[in-house]
C-alpha cells in the first residue's frame, strides 16, 4: 500500500514513459490539429450560405432561389426573362455588392485586427491603434469641407480619406522604426495621432456648416449603403493579395507573439523587418476599408478574439479564421441593420457594436479558461 | 567541436557592456557565466544567441563562423531559454514547444517536428501537461517547457540566461540537474548566465567570473572561486570552502551596529 501512494504523489514529477502505443496514434490526430483544416474549411462554406441567404433577405421578396439563379445567370450568362428581370437586378446591382462589401470589409479589418494584436503582443489592440481611423476621418472631412457648396464626387473623398490614412500610418512607422520599433512607442505614438485628427476633425465641424457638418459626420458612421462593384473588387483584391502573404508568414508571427521579441530572434526571425512588414500590410487592409465604408470599429477587436476562442491562438488557422468570422460579423450586422427598421437602413458602423458584444460576452462567459 | 568566443564587444548606447571578451567551451561542457548584476552575463549569452549583433568580435562553432550565418542556419545550432515571461495569449504546452521547430519548417510542420517536439517533451516530463495551457503552469513547469521549447529546437549550443532566477529551490536544482543530463547524454554545449556561486560550482564544468564586461576569471568552479577575486568583484568578503568534492562559497556577514 505505502508504494502506490508513493507512486501517487509522485505523479507530478517527471516521468519519460509515455501512454501506450494505440490510443497515443489515436490522439494524434487531434493534437497535431487536424480539427482544425476541418473547421476552417466548415467555416467557409457556412460563409458562402451566409452570404447567399443574406442576399435574398429584404423588403423585396426575393428567395434564395432567385439569388442563385441571378448568381448562375451573371456568371454563366444566358437569358433574362421579363418577370425575373427585376429580381436580378436588385439581385446584382444593390444586394450582392453590398453584403460582399460588408462581408469583406469585415473580414479585412479582423484579419488586420489578428495581425497586430499578435505583432504587438497586446490582445487589446485593433487595426485602428495605430491612427488609422481617425487621419482617414479627416482626410475625408477635409475634401467635404473644402468642396464646400458643391457635391463632391465620392472617389475624391474615398482617396483623400486613404491618402491620409497611409500618410499618417507611415509617418508613425518611421517614427517608432528610429526608436527600433519598440512596442510600447508604437501604442503611444498611435494614441498621440489619434488625439490629434480627432481634434483636426472636431475643428473642421466646428467650423462648417449645416449641410458639410451633416456629411462630415454621416461618413463617419461607416456603412455599406453605397457599395458598388468597384468599391467591392479593391477591397477584395486587397484582402485576396494580403492573405497568403500573411499566411506565409504566419509561424514567425507566431515566434514573435508567443515567445517574445528576443526568443523569436533566437528562433531565425527577423523580427524588426517582419514586424514593419506586417504592420504595413494591416495598416494597408484597414486604411482601405476605412475609405471606402467609413469608420467600422469592433469588428477590428473583437473578430480575431472569436476566431481565437474557436480555433486557438496559433496564427497558421487564426488568421484566416479571423477573416471568417470578421466577415460574418458585419455580413450579419449589415443584415440586421437593413431589416430591423426597414425600409429605414441603420449604417452597419452602428449595428455591428449591438450584434457583436452579446456574441462576445457569450464567448467569453461559456469558455472554460480565461481570455487572455 | 567547441564554442570559442573571441574579442567581443558590444555596448548599448554609449554604455560599454562588454569589453573584449574571449572564451572557450568545450563540447559537451556545462559552462557557468557568473557575476553581479550588470557584469555583462546576460549580454554575452544574448550575443551567442543572436539577439544582438556585436560592435566587433567573433563567436565560432567548430571553426564556423557562428555571426555570419544565415538566421535560420544560426538558430538551427544555437538554442536560446530567456527567463520565463508573460505569454499575452492562450497557448497549450505543446503549442509552446513547437515553436522550436520554427526554423526547422516552411510553413506547416511536418511529421519529423512533431516527433522532436514529442521527443523534447518526454525528456522534460510534461506529458501529463501537454495539452494544458500555458497560463495555468507554475513557474517551475513553464520554465520546463521554455527549455523544452530549446531542445526541440535540435541545437548544438544551448544558451539559458538565468532560468533559474524566478524558481523555488527544488525546481532550480531540477532545472539545473536536467540541463547537465543533457549536456552529458546528448553532447550538447551548455553556457548558463546564473547568479548562484553554488549552484553553478555544484553542476558546472567550468566557471567564468565576469565583471564590467570583462573576464576576471575562468577555469573550473575551483579554480575560479578565489576568494581575493570573489570579494574584489562583488565588493563583500567571502569565504571558499570545499565540501563532498565542490566548491562553497559563503558570504562574510558582520553584524552592523547601530549607535543610537
Amino acid at each position: 500500500m505505502t508504494t502506490s501512494i508513493a507512486a501517487e504523489r509522485d505523479a507530478g514529477t517527471p516521468s519519460p514513459s509515455g501512454g501506450a502505443p494505440a490510443p497515443r496514434a489515436d490522439r494524434l490526430r487531434r493534437r497535431t490539429g487536424a480539427w482544425r483544416p476541418l473547421a476552417l474549411g466548415a467555416g467557409a462554406v457556412a460563409s458562402a450560405i451566409a452570404i447567399v441567404v443574406a442576399v435574398g433577405i429584404g423588403t423585396a421578396g426575393i428567395t434564395p432561389g432567385d439569388v442563385w439563379r441571378a448568381i448562375v445567370l451573371a456568371i454563366f450568362g444566358g437569358t433574362l426573362h421579363g418577370d425575373f428581370a427585376q429580381a436580378y437586378s436588385i439581385v446584382t446591382e444593390l444586394r450582392l455588392p453590398r453584403t460582399l462589401l460588408a462581408f469583406g470589409a469585415g473580414a479585412a479589418l479582423s484579419v488586420a485586427g489578428a495581425l497586430m494584436q499578435g505583432l504587438l503582443r497586446n490582445p487589446l489592440v485593433s487595426p485602428f491603434t495605430l491612427g488609422v481611423s481617425p487621419a482617414a476621418a479627416f482626410g475625408a472631412a477635409l475634401a467635404i469641407t473644402l468642396a464646400g457648396a458643391q457635391t463632391v464626387p465620392a472617389w475624391v473623398v474615398i482617396l483623400s480619406a486613404l491618402g491620409m490614412a497611409l500618410a499618417v500610418s507611415a509617418f508613425v512607422l518611421s517614427l517608432a522604426t528610429a526608436k527600433k520599433m519598440a512596442v510600447a512607442t508604437l501604442l503611444l505614438l498611435g494614441i498621440a495621432v489619434t488625439q490629434l485628427f480627432e481634434a483636426l476633425t472636431s475643428a473642421l465641424q466646428f467650423a462648417a456648416n449645416e449641410n458639410t457638418l451633416q456629411a462630415i459626420v454621416r461618413w463617419t458612421f461607416g456603412s455599406v449603403n453605397d457599395a458598388t462593384w468597384s468599391d467591392v473588387q479593391v477591397v477584395w483584391v486587397v484582402l485576396v493579395l494580403a492573405l497568403p502573404l500573411v499566411l506565409w508568414f504566419a509561424k514567425d508571427l507566431n515566434a514573435i507573439a508567443f515567445a517574445g521579441d528576443d526568443a523569436a530572434k533566437s528562433l531565425g526571425v527577423n523580427v524588426g523587418a517582419l514586424r514593419v512588414g506586417l504592420i504595413v500590410v494591416a495598416v494597408l487592409l484597414a486604411s482601405v476599408v476605412v475609405s471606402f465604408c467609413g469608420v467600422i470599429g469592433f469588428v477590428g477587436l473583437v473578430g480575431p478574439h472569436i476566431a481565437r476562442l474557436v480555433i486557438g491562438a496559433d496564427h497558421r488557422y487564426l488568421l484566416p479564421f479571423s477573416v471568417l468570422t470578421g466577415g460574418l460579423l458585419l455580413l450579419l450586422a449589415d443584415t440586421v441593420g437593413r431589416t430591423v427598421l426597414a425600409p429605414a437602413v441603420i449604417p452597419v458602423g452602428i449595428v455591428v457594436a449591438f450584434i457583436g458584444a452579446p456574441i462576445f460576452i457569450n464567448l467569453i462567459l461559456t469558455r472554460k479558461t480565461a481570455l487572455r | 567541436m567547441s564554442l570559442q568566443i573571441d574579442d567581443v564587444r558590444f555596448s548599448y548606447g554609449k554604455h560599454l557592456v562588454l569589453d573584449g571578451v574571449s572564451l572557450e567551451v568545450a563540447e559537451g561542457t556545462f559552462c557557468a557565466l557568473l557575476g553581479p548584476n550588470g557584469s555583462g552575463k546576460s549580454t554575452l549569452t544574448k550575443v551567442v544567441a543572436g539577439v544582438h549583433r556585436p560592435a566587433s568580435g567573433r563567436v565560432s562553432f567548430g571553426g564556423v563562423d557562428v555571426l555570419g550565418l544565415g538566421r535560420r542556419s544560426h538558430a538551427r545550432l544555437i538554442g536560446y531559454v530567456p527567463q520565463s515571461g508573460e505569454v499575452p495569449f492562450d497557448l497549450t504546452v505543446r503549442e509552446a514547444v513547437l515553436l522550436g521547430r520554427t526554423p526547422h519548417f516552411g510553413i506547416g510542420p511536418g511529421r519529423s517536428d512533431w516527433a522532436k517536439v514529442d521527443e523534447a517533451i518526454a525528456l522534460l516530463g510534461l506529458g501529463e501537461l501537454e495539452d494544458r495551457s500555458l497560463s495555468e503552469l507554475s513557474g517551475g513547469q513553464a520554465q520546463r517547457a521554455l527549455v523544452a521549447r530549446a531542445l526541440a529546437q535540435d541545437t548544438r549550443v544551448l544558451l539559458l540566461d538565468e532560468p533559474t532566477s524566478a524558481l523555488d529551490l527544488r525546481y532550480q536544482i531540477e532545472t539545473l540537474q536536467l540541463v547537465r543530463q543533457i549536456t552529458r547524454s546528448h553532447g550538447i554545449t551548455a553556457l548558463i548566465a546564473i547568479h548562484d556561486l553554488n549552484h553553478a560550482g555544484r553542476f558546472c564544468d567550468q566557471a567564468v567570473l565576469l565583471h564590467r564586461g570583462r573576464i576576471q576569471r575562468a577555469g573550473t568552479p575551483q579554480e575560479a572561486f578565489d576568494e581575493a577575486a570573489l570579494a574584489a568583484i562583488y565588493g563583500l568578503d567571502v569565504t571558499v570552502e570545499e565540501r563532498e568534492g565542490y566548491v562553497e562559497v559563503r558570504p562574510v556577514v558582520r553584524e552592523i551596529e547601530y549607535q543610537i
